[in-house]
């Protein structure tokens, strides 16, 4: 069989996939790409050309650089809180005691549930009239009345990065056990021979195995955080005062609740770039850890 | 400069039985070598010594005190490992300095210690590489190194030339006999290596299936195995064992299936009884060839022929038995040849079929 034959078999068997992808992945982000630059509205009139009216309006407008704030709040400490507890968590886990294997199990429970369930679940918590919240810090004397978490612009951004954090560390700490238990016994038999403390082993030993899958652990969960839309839009829809409204709420609401698919449509390509340059960042991270090994 | 004893040393895995009493007395200044098959137990007695296993029962002291609960930093051992162990984003300068880093030593006196151990090691061009840039054997190097630069009252290696080449190996056990007269310290080492154990050693403990089979001077272990399982297993090619009977009369021994037949030594020991089986043992370097006039003890039908150099190894069967000749280049036979060989009786040992053990010598 000649080569040529098999590169041209090769194409014509990806060709029914590459057809399906085109039409449903393909199409619409063209048709995005040229709705971004009329005023089309979701219904009625519109759909003149505009060139960059959408783009300037909205990169000068408060709606943008509030919700791009609170996105960069949200990921910068829901992934940082996230990280840290679970690295910790694996370090715990990664530990010889009786009932690890059920404790192990029993983390992955949060992560496992769906999104929505999991934020009910908070809302729940957070309720200002009954929540488990406001008892156990009132209880505790920390907090002397019930507060209305998600009902204040001051707290509510906060409470939803501690539900995410809830939900999300489990898979940092899934990722960090894995690698800690790729660590070489004699190395760390090594170290605990050298006198080595804590820290020594812990920046010595553990972590030129936690680097690597740390680092892919971080640029994902930075991507799902700058992206982050069903948790928010269930515990608050963005509100109150806009306080949780991040870029995709944003999006969501500018399409469909203000119903300008246009002005929407180059919003939504905006927050695609920045989830882009992020994914590039993971590809070259990818990339290197590859070469490497 | 210590001395370690282990005591009565029991290791379970489980259901696994891997250490089944480890008895060793070692005086100050001894280097002992375990030699023994892969999986006898010879890692997980020098990770009991060491402390980073706990022992099932027994006990190792070091200079008299119980090392039961104490932990390892603080037994002053030094230890290379099989795998060795390297801190892979360090450099290879502060691989080997890391002890005494994290033992508090100043930087400038640290770096003196480096520098002398990457010069016996031969390693000072690579002191600012990462470990995973090395090949197998400039890692095994720089494990060795860890424990040089060290000052412990016990070293132990875990097989530490095991993956350099041959000129490196003789030079590297060469500069590790130096020290240890150098620095009369105590050390354990695991070897596969024959020549390593016998050059090495002032005493080699012969280990099975979790216990030890015989401890005793190199030259003990050669010449006076105490049963087949240390004949067979010290020197290479190792001891021929050659099953047979002794003559109705008490004055012979014949081999079966014929090919061997020789008169028992005159100062012949209590063991050799008329007609009981038993085991002759002879090194392959006893045996000569004998020309036809003169009395022979051995006659063999050559196979192969191998020469290694100095000696050249003849292989061969008597009767339906192999055994090895190693003889002079120039005396060696022809393939498909029959010689005739003969060697010295006093040197043969004698082993029960049965219990696999040496009869009692003189
Ligand atoms: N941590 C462990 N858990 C369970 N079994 C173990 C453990 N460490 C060693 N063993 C078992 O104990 C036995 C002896 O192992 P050990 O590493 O001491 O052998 P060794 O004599 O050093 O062999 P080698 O020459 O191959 O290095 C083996 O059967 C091994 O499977
Ligand atoms: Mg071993």
């Amino acid at each position: 069989m000649s080569s040529a034959w098999i590169t041209t078999r090769a194409w014509l068997l990806m060709l029914p996939l590459l057809i399906v992808m085109v039409a449903v992945v393909g199409w619409p982000m063209v048709d995005t790409v040229r709705l971004s630059f009329t005023d089309t509205r979701l219904v009625g009139t519109g759909g003149e050309f505009v060139g960059f009216a959408n783009y300037t309006k909205l990169l000068t407008s408060r709606a943008f650089l509030g919700a791009l704030e609170n996105t960069a709040l949200f990921a910068v400490f829901s992934v940082a809180a996230e990280m840290t507890l679970g690295v910790l968590a694996a370090l715990l886990l990664d530990q010889q005691f009786r009932g690890r294997a059920f404790v192990r199990a029993l983390m992955i429970l949060p992560w496992a549930l769906p999104t929505v369930v999991n934020a009910m679940l908070w809302r729940l918590i957070y309720n200002p009239e009954y929540g488990a919240l406001n008892s156990l810090l009132t209880q505790l004397g920390i907090l002397s009345e019930y507060r209305s978490w998600l009902g204040e612009p001051g707290a509510a951004l906060w409470a939803i990065v501690a539900a995410d954090c809830w939900k999300n560390f489990p898979l940092v700490a899934l990722i960090a056990l894995a690698a800690l238990q790729a660590v070489p016994r004699d190395i760390k038999a090594a170290a605990i021979v050298d006198d080595a403390g804590p820290f020594a082993r812990f920046r010595f030993v553990l972590w030129p195995y936690l680097a690597g899958p740390l680092t892919i652990a971080l640029v994902l969960r930075t991507i799902e955080a700058f992206k982050v839309f069903d948790i928010i839009w269930v515990m608050t829809r963005g509100g109150p005062v806009n306080s949780t409204r991040t870029l995709s709420i944003l999006v969501y609401q500018e399409a469909f609740s203000f119903q300008r698919a246009g002005s929407g449509a180059s919003l939504a390509l905006i927050v695609t770039l920045i989830v882009t340059v992020f994914a590039a960042f993971y590809i070259a991270m990818m990339r290197r850890s590859g070469s490497r090994a | 400069m210590s001395t370690l004893e282990i005591d009565a040393v029991t290791k379970r895995f489980g259901a696994l039985e891997t250490l089944k009493g480890v008895d060793i007395t070692l005086e100050s200044g001894e280097f002992l070598v375990l030699l023994g098959p892969s999986g006898c137990g010879k890692s997980t007695l020098l990770n009991i010594i060491a402390g980073l296993l706990e022992p099932s029962g027994g006990d190792i002291r070091i200079d008299g005190r119980s090392m039961r609960k104490v932990h390892p930093k603080n037994r002053d051992i030094a230890m290379v490992f099989q795998s060795y162990a390297l801190y892979p984003n360090l450099s290879v300068a502060r691989n080997i300095g890391f002890g005494l880093e994290m033992r508090k030593v100043p930087k400038a006196e640290r770096e003196v210690a480096i520098r002398k151990a990457a010069e016996i090691l031969q390693i000072e061009p690579l002191l600012e590489r990462k470990p995973a840039e090395l090949s197998g054997g400039q890692r095994q190097r720089v494990a060795i190194g860890r424990a040089l630069v060290r000052d412990p009252k016990v070293f132990l290696f875990d097989e530490p030339l095991s993956n350099l080449d041959a000129k490196l190996r003789t030079e590297m056990r060469t500069e590790l006999k130096r020290l240890h007269q150098k620095l009369k310290a105590t050390i354990v080492y695991v070897t596969h290596d024959q020549v390593e154990a016998m050059t090495l050693a002032t005493r080699i403990a012969v280990m099975r299936e979790g216990q030890v089979e015989q401890i005793g001077t190199p030259r003990e272990i050669y010449d006076n195995p105490a049963s087949i399982y240390v004949a067979g297993f010290m020197g290479s090619p190792p001891m021929n064992l050659v099953e047979g009977r002794i003559s109705d009369d008490g004055t012979r021994f014949q081999a079966e299936g014929g090919g061997c037949d020789f008169p028992t030594p005159a100062n012949a020991i209590g063991g050799l009884t008329p007609g009981r089986t038993v085991i002759a043992g002879f090194r392959p370097e006893q045996l000569f060839p004998t020309p036809p006039a003169e009395a022979k003890a051995v006659t063999m039908e050559v196979e192969v022929v191998e020469a290694t150099g100095a000696e050249t190894l003849v292989i061969g069967h008597i009767g339906e038995q192999t055994i090895i000749a190693s003889v002079k280049p120039d005396q060696a036979p022809e393939p498909g040849e029959t010689v005739r060989l003969n060697f010295a009786p006093g040197n043969i040992r004698w082993f029960d079929p049965e219990s696999g053990r040496a009869l009692p010598n003189e």
